[in-house]
């Protein structure tokens, strides 16, 4: 299904979707974030943290357990609520994020707690006429500016008007809820649409050299020195990959509200390669001692553990990782410096 | 005006001469137009090092790293190691010392004033609708090169609010010195921006602040770039917990967790309020913290109030003194507090 949507109707649409929680790109404390919103504007560049936590919480609580004396010990299991969220103003790389997460928690194994937000979550995406900032490297690492991997819907901004696609069936049924919205596409349209994406695509952007080459030449590359040298200046904070939109490791925890009785809850929380314990054995030993065998470990599992699994890179070229990072350690250059090395 | 071709001199010399066993300074990053830390070892890489107006790390938080290298691999080289280093990063490097963390004979302090001006902030820059590819220090000014040629703003226009209200721009702990002394320039009075914020009463503050700390996503980036975070096991990390064969399943679920993982309301806040507290008259505003925060927390206005606290209740200033006694391991007969007298 292929539609127009005048620019000023966007969100006429939105007060349409009633089923919906719909979220979009807001501009608050000095960040873009998708926040619930009613007036969509969609002039955003890429939001600071990725839409990852619509099916992926930093938080999520899995049941909650009660003691009490004489009884048998009480679990509640706590699947989340059905709330659906249309996310508006995604762009193609944290599609290609979603496609990626979609594979983890639904391939080999399906994770029940991301399964049931996944299912009511629906990206409306927003394909990038030109690259988001300095750092975009999609195309490099198989994604597009203009790529619907992981859309419901992808938008294409025309001037004064969207053109509007539907990908999936959700897709199609977002867009019926709002149908007299729409209008035809005129063959000026398709045309011009054929054109923006054409242009979209002949944007220069920063490459990842050798990603097919990749998996080989990093496991090659697992014992080398460049990896100390790469993150002498690491701070081995975790910003890079809570900002991931591929980014999944997670701890669990039981957190204790009263001790007596006792009663808690079990909760999954995002977790990080970077941080020092992340691998923390409980002898004391800890494998991944130094920051340069964590920025193994982080770049390794975007461009050879997870193409080894999957057949694709994790990575799907966004920047954030680059742009955020605090003292310019930078994916992009790390992979190719470790490729090259391997020649 | 700092001459860069002094900077990179004095870095070759002191390797050459083999008087330091490496420099940290800044180089061009990979990407952007930003600098990035790095650390040489021979003379020859002398020529990577740059000093422009992204030059905002501080680089005393690198001479913790070494030392916990060294430690860990258990070497104490005769060598120092140099830093190129800020006023405030001299202040930092000085509390380094106060503390004991390593001694002054192993730092060698290149200092570097700055002078009129002091870094960029990138979010002043982005608000002006600056997107450049280099950046220059030129007397009160910066130059920045744009796609539409060269752009010369006023620094104080786009400059760290940390750095317009700098008393000390000129490094005062030093082996050698680069630049002009202009100690007391300040471009504006200490502790402005706070008292911007504190004309607020104290429930809209305190609404403020539950507000950003709920923002927080716990990255520790702002733990992580501080030099005065040198924690081996910092209060939100779980690493030292001694496990035996004997350790039971119980010892283990009931290990301390002073704050749990969950990025929620009171997590947040005892673990920002830990850390202004452990930093209390320590911190000597470089304001790294507040850089490097991925979503904006304005992490400069706590800092600032026990800055201002320790000032005006005890007249400690910190980094001032390498050899005096610090703030919380000092006592004072005239201690404003009567509860301690």
């Amino acid at each position: 299904m292929e539609k127009i949507l005048g620019k000023t109707k966007i969100n006429e649409w939105v007060a349409a979707l009633s089923d919906w929680q719909v979220s979009a790109p807001v501009q608050e404390d000095g960040i873009w974030s998708y926040k619930a919103a009613s007036n969509v504007q969609l002039d955003h560049t890429n939001t600071t943290q990725p839409p990852k936590g619509f099916s992926f919480p930093q938080r999520e609580v899995f049941f909650s357990f009660e003691q009490i004396k004489g009884e048998p010990p009480r679990l509640t299991q706590k699947l989340p609520q059905a709330t659906r969220h249309a996310v508006f103003g995604v762009r193609p790389c944290d599609g290609n994020g979603a496609v990626r997460m979609d594979k983890v928690f639904g391939d080999q194994f399906v994770d029940n707690y991301y399964q049931s937000r996944r299912k009511n979550v629906a990206y409306v995406g927003l394909a990038c006429n030109k690259p988001q900032g300095i750092n975009c490297f999609c195309k490099s690492v198989g994604g597009s500016p203009v790529s619907s991997a992981g859309m419901d819907v992808l938008m294409t901004d025309l001037g004064d008007r969207y053109f509007v696609s539907a990908i999936t069936e959700t897709g199609k049924a977002l867009m019926a809820a709002g149908k007299s919205l729409f209008s035809e596409p005129s063959a000026a349209d398709q045309k011009q649409v054929k054109q923006t994406h054409a242009d979209a695509v002949a944007q220069p952007q920063r490459a990842v050299k050798d990603v097919s080459g990749a998996p080989a030449k990093l496991k090659a590359s697992f014992d080398s020195p460049l990896w100390e040298e790469l993150a002498r200046s690491c701070i081995g904070c975790g910003a890079c990959t809570f900002l991931c939109p591929t980014c999944h490791c997670f701890d669990i925890n039981d957190e204790n509200i009263s001790s007596s009785p006792l009663r808690g809850n079990r909760v999954r929380t995002w977790d990080n390669c970077q941080f020092p314990d992340f691998t923390m054995h409980t002898s004391g030993h800890n494998p991944r001692d130094t920051l340069g065998s964590r920025l193994r470990q982080r770049v390794s599992h975007k461009f050879q553990y997870f193409p080894e699994n999957f057949g694709i890179p994790q990575c799907t070229g966004c920047g954030r990782c680059v742009t955020e990072c605090s003292v310019g350690i930078d994916i992009v250059n790390v992979v190719n410096k470790v490729t090259e090395h391997v020649g | 005006m700092i001459n860069l071709q002094d900077i990179r001199d004095t870095a070759r010399d002191l390797l050459a001469k083999n008087e330091v066993r490496a420099v940290i300074g800044y180089r061009r990053g990979s990407s952007g137009m930003l600098a990035e830390p790095v650390t040489i070892t021979k003379p020859e890489q002398a020529d990577e090092l740059v000093w422009d107006p992204t030059c905002f790390h501080n680089l005393s938080r690198n001479l913790v790293e070494d030392r916990k290298a060294l430690t860990r691999a258990r070497q104490n080289p005769d060598l120092p190691i140099a830093i190129i280093a800020k006023g405030c990063d001299a202040r930092s490097t000085a509390v380094l010392l106060q503390e004991h963390y390593f001694e002054r004979k192993d730092v060698y302090i290149i200092g570097v004033s700055c002078e009129g001006t002091g870094v960029v902030d990138e979010r002043k820059l982005a608000a002006k609708g600056i997107q450049a590819t280099d950046s220059a220090f030129d007397g009160d000014d910066f130059v920045f090169t744009t796609a539409q040629g060269e752009q010369r703003i006023p620094a104080r226009e786009v400059m760290a609010d940390r750095c317009l209200e700098c008393r000390e721009p000129f490094p005062k702990e030093h082996n050698t010195a680069l630049g002009e002394n202009k100690t007391g320039r300040e471009l504006e009075a200490p502790f402005t921006a706070l008292k911007r914020f504190e004309e607020q009463d104290a429930a809209t503050r305190w609404k403020f602040w539950e507000h950003q700390f709920d923002r927080c996503i716990r990255c520790y980036a702002c733990r992580s770039v501080c030099p005065m975070c040198y924690c081996e096991e910092c209060v939100v990390d779980s690493i030292r917990f001694p496990v035996s064969g004997q350790t039971s399943a119980e010892e283990k679920g009931n290990r301390i967790r002073w704050i749990e993982r969950s990025a929620v309301h009171s997590e947040n806040i005892t673990y920002h309020m830990t850390r202004v507290l452990h930093l209390a008259g320590r911190c000597i505003d470089c304001n790294e913290c507040e850089r490097v925060c991925p979503v904006n927390i304005p992490l400069r206005l706590l800092n600032n109030k026990m800055e201002r606290e320790a000032r005006e209740q005890f007249g400690y200033e910190p980094g001032a003194s390498i050899g005096g006694p610090s703030l919380t391991a000092s006592f004072l007969d005239k201690d404003p507090g009567s509860f301690i007298r």
